[in-house]
């Protein structure tokens, strides 16, 4: 059953004349429990497109079903809401909260959807922990490497049990050993857990893990690599 | 509740972890904001209250007792004045004789008949100098020479505005006798009658019911102004504690003695345009202190917005992964409150810990009053309340501007 099922999506910047069209009627589909990457040059329109799966952004044209839910007319409150109970995000620059340890990161949208403070802590310790950072909750972001940072990152993004989790270029910033050890984590939510994840990245070595590949050019995906 | 619970988070951690020299710059503002809207009306209306203050303490006391209007003086008035000593709340009470007079100076070496005589009319109060002591302490305004002698005769305190030699500063606006010192001889008439006295003292206040009177004791004024009915003019009250008058005052009715005179708390008896003045100013020293909070809470505004703007990607990428607007302006609506409470808090200890006990000591001397500061705690807890409202907008503004942006655009830094 496809989780995700975006039909005809474009996507205009400005207006007219100086339109730009980086979308141009893309047609996607994510079954539960896959794990996608969508890979190709800059400005093909993969971080584009990854937007309008996420709800980060609204299409100029075509329809969005997420988890059985059309997206297209929410309002900015009910979009909000949709993020924080359906999905995860892993940015490529980390994205975490300077003034907020490790832990405060993770169980800040847990506070948000109701989560009392006990079970929050306790949730958002065993995230941490999943992602090998046992004992690293008191730390503030400065005080961890980059690597570990992205580390919280995956954990706020898993510790609300997200249906799917988007990753937008995850590795952008990590040197190769730390961008290696995040891409193993994300493959392994998905081969342990089920966990559906959605990825864009532009090297092809950390797509190898998906399930398949959406290659994207000048606004269009142009070919589907089917690797599992 | 969610909103609130996040929002709570992320202001104090955002309070917790600023920078601490940033931190205390804005509250010294806000501390600042709070003493210029307090200070300044204080002290507006401390120049009034401190006038106020040296009436009740220099001349008309706790309760003033007058002539009934229907009369000329206060009737029965030795019988009154028994009836006061029974009072154990009353500590101390003058009692006052009053009439216009003529004062002359400078006769004795006035050669040219025909020339104008040196001469002033002045008002006349005569006093038991022990009981006016006790009363109104006025031995402390005599500012040359000594204060009566309850045993003397022949003797009088001058006003200081009286002589020319004080009163020079005000113009010509007072009649003056010239170059009289204490020792000096003066005449003092009253219709037909005159009588020499020797100056005893000069006699200076603020309050322009001393500077502007003489003294004499109440024997030799009843004789200079034929007044040998012994009904006086004034009686004033000193009461053990002040805000204990009006129970006095009720007292002194019951007892029927508001048939002989009309009896009237400080309060009742003051003047209305005092009334009237301190009003003025405590609201001229409010729309002063306004423009103060208008500067803080621009100053607010600007660092606000500043901390969101820079912020901005970060509240983009909140907003993203879940967290609701709300949150996010409530986060800095926390901070404008803390700084608002720090801010006042530490400006209500300046004022009342430093600053009043300080003006209590020191007065500012102006020409007219010893000038206090005034801040009544319900009139500075409105104050507080009009800079931490005006204080928590100038922190929802900024925030709500910034977190109602597009998420996408905040985040990826778009336009």
């Amino acid at each position: 059953m496809a989780i995700i099922e975006a039909k005809n999506i474009h996507r205009r910047f400005g207006e007219e004349p100086l339109v730009t069209h980086v979308l141009k009627g893309v047609d996607v589909s994510v079954e539960e429990g896959e794990f996608v990457a969508i890979m190709g040059k800059s400005g093909a329109g993969k971080s584009t497109l990854m937007y309008q799966l996420s709800v980060l952004d609204e299409p100029s044209e075509g329809s969005i079903t997420i988890n059985g839910v059309t997206v297209d007319t929410m309002s900015e409150t009910e979009r909000t809401e949709f993020r924080l109970n359906t999905l995860g995000y892993v940015f490529q620059d980390y994205a975490l909260v300077p003034d907020l340890n490790a832990e405060e990161n993770v169980l800040m949208p847990l506070l948000m959807s109701g989560v009392d403070w006990d079970e929050s802590i306790r949730i958002a310790r065993e995230a941490i922990d999943s992602v090998g950072l046992e004992g690293k909750y008191p730390n503030l972001p400065g005080m961890l490497s980059g690597g570990e940072q992205q580390r919280v990152a995956v954990a706020r993004a898993i510790a609300g049990k997200p249906k799917i989790l988007f990753a937008d270029e995850p590795t952008a910033n990590l040197d190769s050993v730390s961008g290696k050890q995040i891409i193993e984590l994300i493959t392994s939510l998905n081969r342990d857990y089920q966990q559906t994840v959605v990825m864009v990245t532009h090297e092809r070595e950390y797509a190898l893990g998906c399930d398949r590949i959406f290659h994207m050019e000048d606004g269009v995906i142009v070919d589907v690599e089917q690797l599992r | 509740m969610q909103s609130l619970r996040v929002g709570l988070l992320l202001g104090l951690r955002q309070i917790q972890r600023a920078n601490i020299w940033t931190t205390l710059l804005i509250i010294f503002v806000m501390m600042l904001t709070f003493l210029n809207l307090i200070a300044v009306s204080g002290i507006l209306v401390g120049l009034i209250e401190g006038a106020e203050r040296a009436v009740r303490a220099e001349s008309i006391g706790d309760i003033i007792i007058s002539a009934r209007d229907d009369e000329d003086r206060i009737l029965e008035t030795p019988t009154f004045e028994r009836q006061l000593q029974a009072f154990p709340e009353i500590t101390a009470y003058s009692i006052r004789y009053e009439d216009g007079g003529i004062i002359e100076a400078n006769y004795e070496e006035r050669r040219d008949l025909s020339g104008e005589r040196d001469i002033a009319s002045v008002r006349v109060t005569g006093i038991d100098p022990v009981q006016e002591e006790l009363m109104s302490n006025l031995s402390k305004s005599v500012v040359a020479g000594e204060y009566l002698d309850p045993d003397e005769e022949g003797f009088i305190l001058l006003g200081a505005l009286y002589t020319e030699e004080y009163a020079e500063n005000f113009g010509d606006i007072f009649e003056t006798v010239s170059g009289v010192e204490p020792g000096d001889k003066v005449r003092l008439t009253s219709g037909n009658i005159s009588k020499e006295f020797t100056v005893k003292g000069i006699v200076q206040s603020k309050v322009d019911e001393v500077s502007l009177n003489s003294y004499i004791p109440e024997r030799e004024f009843r004789r200079v102004f034929e007044r040998f009915d012994r009904n006086a003019d004034q009686i004033v009250i000193r009461v053990v504690e002040q805000g204990m008058e009006d129970g006095v005052k009720a007292s002194l009715v019951s007892a029927g003695l508001d048939d002989f005179a009309k009896i009237q708390t400080y309060d009742e008896g003051k003047p209305k345009f005092i009334t009237d003045i301190k009003n003025t100013f405590n609201i001229l020293g409010t729309f002063i202190g306004s423009i103060g909070i208008v500067v803080a809470s621009i100053t607010i505004f600007i660092i606000i917005f500043i901390n969101a703007l820079s912020r901005r990607r970060q509240i983009g990428i909140l907003k993203g992964i879940g967290i609701q607007r709300q949150a996010i302006e409530f986060a800095y609506v926390i901070q404008a409150a803390f700084y608002a409470l720090f801010g006042s808090a530490l400006g209500a200890f300046v004022t009342y810990v430093i600053l009043i006990p300080y003006f209590d000591e020191n007065p500012i001397k102006f020409p007219f009053s010893d000038g206090i500061l005034v801040a009544e705690p319900e009139g500075t807890f409105y104050r507080f309340l009009v800079l931490f409202v005006i204080t928590l907008l100038a922190g929802l503004l900024p925030a709500w501007l910034i977190a109602k942006q597009n998420t996408l655009n905040s985040i990826l830094g778009r336009k």
